[in-house]
């Protein structure tokens, strides 16, 4: 019985808008002119046979003569004296940190073109994300800083030595202060260099702050129980977990590491076991997390601390003054289930809050202490040192640099003229310092304020450590000589500070020779040299302690209700600002692959928006990306295209950050609006939350969405289940119950030749939508991999995108009546309630039909079958004539419209010499008009089939993992060979949840994939 | 002219080598056994000194010439170490000097052995010396052989095209002039009657053939074969360079290397036989032997030009030091994936098959076509290598072409498919 659920990609396919039939009428989304040429003068004019002749003749000759080039000759230059470890042709891999994680860097006779998970990593096991796989590319990026900077000129290191050593010498003899401003730093030897230099020039300082603030949290923690610290927090002990607002599968803290605890419970080892946790989440705007919870709520941002109040309530049997009714009332009645969800889950349970706001953090840590989360899901002895920044220390810098009580400022990884709140602020605050030195690798917002650029090293030009938990230590090491004149950060430090350690490797040695090599059970050399393959120690974790919480909550309830009334009060429209998965702080806002990577939700690339609800959008009368004037209570205004977004709360806006730069580089330049002046202020913290007024402009701004490119035409292709039916009937949802459709098969009778069997390999893939979190870490890794260009933004918005994967995220509805109903045909019309949309991430990727349908089409045999299962492309032999594209019911594949990897139009991305560094070499780039698609990474496959021929042994499974699963934090790509019934993808296909996309149009796809299941709470609707 | 020139330098040598064994014979002293020195000297002392030139020691022909007392050296050589110990002035001079590398201690050979080698060493440096002071005739001699440069001929045939123009051009100028002379005197009418007759006759012929419409279609049909043939030879070998041989930078050979001295291939293409390029040596793998053999090479100087080397004084000054653009002789297309190892190691092919036969190569030409039409032909004909590799254990369509009774070719597993070569 197939399901009878609609879902859809966007609004336009939903309401079936004219314009959106009329394009998915065509594979392209421009009509190509043939009839044009064939009704205006194209055939009528005669062009005469001496003509054509002459033209004929022309023609011939000068292709002839432009096809008489000389051969060109290659040189083949060897090393002068060739490094032993390196083979040209074999990668090497070196371990380091990303962001706190241990990655593994392949490197390719001497450059690193491709990060990879480190399988032991405490955080991601393995996984990276879209950020971290991106990183790489920012090491080849122009528009990084060649040589250090001295009053915006280009200057040596002793000049700048020099001047920024007499300068901190005079400000030190006049007992001025000197302020060291970064971003968290969890690296324990930058730390100590910090220190070191501190104690060098006794009147300096040093002032964390981070563009997206946790101080909220800290703070909290320290009133609470007396520990300012970030919890480490455990999803994957928590069978309940309720978040307000917190993006902990993306942007919160720590991303890929929930996302791994996070799947544990819900993958198909858990669901086999018959357990599965339950997810609910309240919000305003549809966040990634929001989009993979069992149960979403819109809530307006006003109300985050008042349905923490009234959960507190239901949990406590108390009531705080001032508590009130939510204006959801269906939000109204899921705290009170949820309560008792949370009550009967005690100690399996946790509750987190996005807010930054420190009352409302208090609050959390209230309920949390209630259900026993301390020392079960939420880990305070080995807390996370991802984020220390204090807003209070980094306001009150501001304001005495405002004051002029501060001559010397070092910006170490923060670029404060960006995304501090009050820009003339910090810009009056930076005049009045004497001297002010980034260590920024670009010319960003900050240094163009600055007297000297020291750039910084990249992350993979540098040593260094990192620790981003307490106990979890790992390193970092060069992979590659500077590309720019740049010098380590904290070099510069040590050198200012005429420390006795004059290079940064030494003191790192030292550093970890005295204090931490021992944590790993580890010393001397062949520690350290331990230490660099491994890439990281972890030493036995201290014990969790016990704590209660005995503040008093009356006022805090107080202050909740008050800056609620604020943020209601203000204007008509309240504006939550978030960060994007992608994009994050606009930190990577350079780099071209994140840019691209559509938005998890709103699939929207190169730019943000104001996310909208549809119903509002009605009410204003708005069409879809009309410009709207946003203005703040501090006088700040955007004016962004709107979004009709589903599942936003009604009265809401969303805005993300990371957008909006003026001096990122030459991709990231402005690209969408800042929306960091939004933030404002309030009892020591950032909030980013706030009360607008939302002004129609006339003006239409297009954003390059790609949610409805690749239309499905309504079929049935998104299958899903609530966990009790899972429960009954595991095959519930996957169509295999009731009667099925009678195939037939063209292909039937050659089964046995040998060009249609698949002896040895046949190579499939299992994608468990259930694990799927629609992140989009797997579109920038293949991207990495396989060489796919990035295409700018009027190339997406012309459905032009190069990726192999996608993610298609479906919208969906619950009727209120608990079942997730069909939508008919027009009765969008009579739907109210665009809120209550449930969400299903599909990656989609080339299917390797068995009966591809692509293959038959082809005139030239450009792509055909391969006796291992996959669907293979010859780009030399293709011609291009797109029937494939066409003829294929899944949308995957890509025509390469222009030649981007030699066409100056596409410079700023990738296609300049220095950025084609990045390319892997065992991948050909393709040229124009040339179609590509997934080849299910037949690079890995070829080169893990030889490793084990040389090594005279057969294939293992999951020896080779294709990129896409290789990144996946959430395991829920399963790549291996359906010929061995032991391998894990067999297993997972052989899931009573596996079903395949289209099935009936009998392509035989090579990709199951797995029923969504969700935990629904089936008491809401009663 | 090169390889004469050296052959000769070569044989002089040896000759002068000869002569030179005849007159120490003669002159041996009765205290020390110069040819007894020489045995040990080449048994000893080779592998680290030379006698003209400085090696990984000192040069021994001035060091012990200039050195006379020889109790000192015989110490010295017979354990060093002991000198350096007790802080001999002399030997702490020479052991700073050489970086403090001590030499090997050679307790074993007695005073008079060391007394044979002191001998053989001055000997054979007095008898260079006096070779030296000949030398400039046979230089001489060297350099009137090298010939005139390439330059100079081609200048030379241009000289001689240019006159042999101007020539002609007189000619006709002058049989204008005389024309002119001649018609003025109104002779020349008859001449050019007779002319016209001849040609008349000439046509005939001509025109005769072009009536014959089987001899006009033979002709046709004829050439339309041959400029079809010939397009079709010329197109299908567009882009196909077999025997293409480049001029390369250093003249190394093949020949020398692989088959006179039996040089394994992977001692130099060390990628061979573990990733998919072969690889270009870098300059220390040819520095290996090079540090000692043939020091006087021009083209051995171009390593050390390029490394920064300077034999003298045996350092390497990278600031100097500059690649070497080989010039890339097996050009596959970037299409095309071609892995070495794959074929070396697991397919156990010889080197030979696809190069040809290198080791007789003075210089490398591609001896295959590198079509893909050569790829898939060996990949159809050629069985896999399947014996005692436990990777083909279980893969059953090889063991069914083996039962079947057919050739288990590379094929069968898929081996000419596009996706193995092609992505």
């Amino acid at each position: 019985m197939d399901s009878n659920k609609k879902y859809w990609k966007g609004l336009e396919e939903l309401n079936r808008t004219p314009e959106f039939v009329e394009k998915n009428k065509h594979e392209f989304a421009e009509a190509i002119p043939i009839e044009e040429v064939l009704s205006g003068g194209g055939l009528s004019a005669k062009t005469p046979r001496r003509d054509f002749l002459k033209a004929l003749g022309f023609g011939v000759g000068a292709v002839t003569l432009a096809a008489c080039q000389k051969v060109p000759v290659h040189k083949s230059i060897p090393y002068l004296v060739k490094p032993e470890e390196i083979t040209p042709g074999i990668a090497n891999y070196y371990s380091s940190t990303y962001d706190g994680s241990a990655i593994l860097v392949k490197t390719r006779e001497g450059r690193p073109i491709k990060i990879e998970g480190n399988p032991g990593d405490l955080l991601s096991k393995g996984g990276l994300s879209a950020q971290a796989q991106a990183s790489v590319l920012e090491l080849y990026d122009t528009s990084r800083v060649k040589d250090p900077k001295l009053n915006g000129n280009p200057t040596g290191w002793p000049q700048l030595d020099k001047f920024v050593k007499d300068e901190l010498t005079a400000i030190k003899a006049g007992g001025k202060r000197i302020s060291i401003v970064s971003s968290t730093v969890h690296s324990p030897s930058t730390l100590a260099v910090i220190a070191d230099f501190i104690t060098a020039f006794p009147t300096a300082s040093h002032v964390t702050y981070d563009a997206v603030s946790y101080t909220g949290i800290i703070q909290a923690n320290k009133n609470s129980f007396g520990k300012a610290v970030l919890p480490h927090y455990y999803f994957d002990k928590a069978d309940v977990i309720v978040s307000f607002g917190a993006d902990f599968l993306g942007t919160w803290i720590s991303g890929e590491e929930f996302t791994s605890q996070y799947v544990k419970n819900r993958n198909n080892k858990s669901l086999e076991a018959k357990k599965m946790s339950r997810h609910i989440q309240f919000e305003s705007g549809m966040s990634m997390t929001g989009t993979n919870a069992d149960v979403r709520m819109p809530i307006k941002p006003s109300e985050d601390g008042v349905a923490l109040m009234n959960l507190y309530n239901a949990l406590s049997g108390t009531t705080l003054p001032g508590s009130k009714k939510l204006t959801n009332a269906n939000a109204d009645k899921a705290i009170v289930l949820v309560a008792k969800e949370l009550l009967a889950a005690k100690g399996r349970s946790l509750v987190v809050a996005g807010s930054n706001d420190v009352s409302v953090q208090t609050l959390v840590n209230a309920i949390n202490s209630l259900l026993g989360s301390y020392g079960a899901t939420i880990d305070l002895d080995n807390p996370s040192r991802q984020y220390a920044g204090n807003d209070t220390d980094w306001t009150k810098f501001v304001a005495d640099a405002k004051a002029g009580l501060v001559d010397a400022v070092l910006f170490l990884d923060a670029n404060p003229a960006y995304d501090y709140y009050n820009t003339k602020d910090i810009e009056a605050a930076l005049k009045k310092v004497r001297l002010k030195v980034t260590f920024s690798d670009h010319d960003d917002e900050t240094a163009a304020l600055c007297n000297a650029v020291a750039p910084n090293h990249h992350y993979l030009e540098s040593w260094g450590d990192d620790s981003a938990i307490e106990g979890y230590y790992t390193v970092v090491q060069p992979t590659i000589n500077p590309v720019n004149n740049t010098r380590q950060a904290e070099e510069s430090l040590l050198l200012w500070s005429d420390n006795a350690v004059k290079t940064y490797y030494t003191y790192l040695r030292a550093n970890w020779e005295t204090n931490l090599l021992a944590k790993g059970a580890l010393a001397g050399q062949a520690g350290w040299e331990a230490l660099l393959q491994k890439g990281f120690i972890n030493a036995a974790p201290a014990a969790t302690g016990t704590y209660s919480f005995a503040l008093d909550l009356n006022a805090v309830a107080q202050t909740i209700l008050s800056q609620s009334g604020k943020i209601a009060a203000g204007g008509k429209y309240e504006l939550q600002v978030y960060q994007t998965p992608a994009m994050r702080d606009g930190k990577k806002a350079n780099n071209p692959w994140l840019q691209e990577l559509p938005d998890p939700v709103s699939k929207v690339t190169w730019d943000n928006f104001a996310a909208m609800s549809p119903s509002d959008i009605k009410d204003l009368g708005l069409d879809e990306f009309q410009v709207v004037t946003i203005k703040g209570v501090n006088g700040y205004s955007v004016s962004l295209p709107v979004l009709s977004q589903p599942g936003q709360a009604r009265g809401t806006v969303s805005v993300a950050v990371g957008y909006g730069r003026t001096a990122a580089g030459l991709v990231g330049n402005n690209v969408g609006k800042n929306a960091y002046p939004f933030y404002n202020l309030l009892n020591g913290t950032f909030q980013t939350t706030s009360a607008v007024s939302v002004d129609v402009t006339s003006d239409i701004f297009p954003l390059s969405q790609t949610q409805t490119h690749h239309s499905f035409e309504g079929r049935n292709i998104i299958r899903e289940a609530t966990f009790t039916e899972y429960k009954k009937n595991p095959a519930a949802g996957s169509g295999k119950e009731g009667e099925q459709e009678k195939m037939y098969d063209l292909w039937e009778k050659s089964v046995d030749d040998a060009s249609h069997s698949r002896p040895v390999y046949d190579w499939v893939m299992a994608i468990d939508l259930n694990a799927c979190t629609g992140c989009g870490a797997c579109v920038v890794a293949c991207s990495a991999e396989n060489n796919i260009p990035v295409v700018g933004k009027d190339e997406v918005g012309r459905r032009r995108e190069m990726h192999w994967i996608r993610i298609d995220r479906y919208y969906s509805y619950d009727n209120g009546k608990g079942e997730f109903n069909v939508t008919k045909e027009r009765e969008i019309d009579e739907l109210k309630d665009f809120e209550n949309v449930s969400v299903v991430h599909q990656p989609m990727l080339c299917q390797h039909c068995d009966h591809a349908p692509c293959e038959t089409v082809c005139p030239v045999l450009a792509t055909v079958h391969s006796s291992e299962g996959l669907n293979q492309m010859a780009y030399n032999r293709c011609v291009g004539t797109r029937y494939c594209a066409n003829n294929c019911p899944y949308k995957v594949r890509r025509f390469n419209w222009f030649n981007y990897w030699n066409d100056s139009r596409f410079d700023n991305y990738l296609s300049n010499e220095h950025t084609q560094l990045v390319l892997n070499p065992d991948v050909t780039t393709r040229f124009r008009g040339v179609m590509e698609k997934c080849s299910m990474c037949v690079q890995r496959i070829q080169a893990g089939k030889l490793k084990a021929k040389i090594e005279k042994r057969p294939l293992a499974d999951g020896e080779v993992k294709v990129a896409c699963q290789q990144t996946c934090s959430a395991n829920a790509i399963v790549f291996g060979n359906r010929n061995d019934p032991n391998s894990e993808v067999s297993k997972a296909l052989n899931s009573e949840r596996t079903y395949y996309v289209l099935e009936e149009l009998n392509v035989k796809p090579g990709i199951g994939y797995q029923v969504k299941v969700r935990n629904t709470l089936s008491d809401l609707q009663a | 002219m090169r390889n004469i020139s050296l052959i000769l330098k070569q044989f002089s040598k040896s000759v002068l080598l000869v002569a030179g064994m005849a007159l120490c014979g003669l002159t041996a002293n009765a205290q020390a056994d110069p040819a007894k020195g020489e045995a040990i000297f080449k048994a000893k002392c080779t592998a680290c000194h030379k006698i003209d030139v400085r090696m990984t020691g000192p040069a021994l022909g001035p060091q012990l010439t200039e050195e006379t007392d020889d109790a000192y050296l015989t110490k010295w050589i017979q354990n060093n170490q002991a000198l350096i110990a007790a802080k001999n002035p002399k030997a702490l001079k020479i052991y700073n000097e050489y970086n403090q590398a001590g030499m090997t201690v050679f307790s074993e050979l007695a005073d008079a052995d060391v007394a044979n080698v002191i001998a053989y060493v001055r000997d054979d440096w007095k008898k260079q010396q006096a070779d030296k002071a000949k030398a400039p005739a046979g230089g001489a001699t060297a350099a009137a052989d090298s010939g005139p440069s390439s330059l100079a001929i081609f200048a030379l045939i241009g000289v001689i095209v240019i006159a042999f123009i101007v020539i002609l051009v007189l000619n006709k100028v002058i049989a204008t002039l005389e024309r002119l002379l001649l018609s003025n005197k109104g002779l020349l009418v008859e001449e050019e009657e007779t002319e016209e007759k001849v040609k008349g006759d000439k046509l005939a012929v001509v025109k005769k053939a072009l009536k014959n419409k089987k001899l006009i279609f033979f002709i046709v049909l004829c050439g339309t074969v041959a400029m079809g043939s010939m397009s079709w030879v010329t197109m299908w070998n567009t882009n196909v360079h077999q025997g293409y041989q480049p001029v390369q930078p250093i003249k190394y050979s093949h020949k020398l290397h692989a088959g006179t001295m039996k040089l394994e291939c992977q001692y130099c293409h060390t990628g061979a036989f573990k990733s998919k390029n072969a690889s270009i040596p870098s300059l220390n793998v040819c520095m290996n032997c090079h540090k000692a053999v043939k020091t006087e090479s021009p083209e051995i100087h171009k390593i050390y030009d390029a490394l920064g080397y300077d034999p003298q004084t045996q350092k390497y000054d990278t600031t100097k030091a500059h690649p070497i653009q080989w010039v890339r002789v097996h050009n596959l297309p970037d299409l095309a994936y071609f892995n070495h190892s794959q074929h070396t190691v697991v397919g156990a092919i010889k080197c030979q098959k696809c190069h040809g036969e290198v080791q007789e190569m003075q210089e490398v030409y591609q001896y295959s076509p590198l079509t893909m039409k050569w790829c898939i032909q060996c990949h159809k004909r050629t069985n896999v290598n399947y014996k005692g590799n436990g990777y083909y254990d279980k893969i059953l369509a090889l063991h069914d072409a083996i039962k079947k009774g057919k050739k288990p070719t590379v094929d069968v597993l898929g081996g000419i498919e596009c996706a193995k070569c092609h992505y």
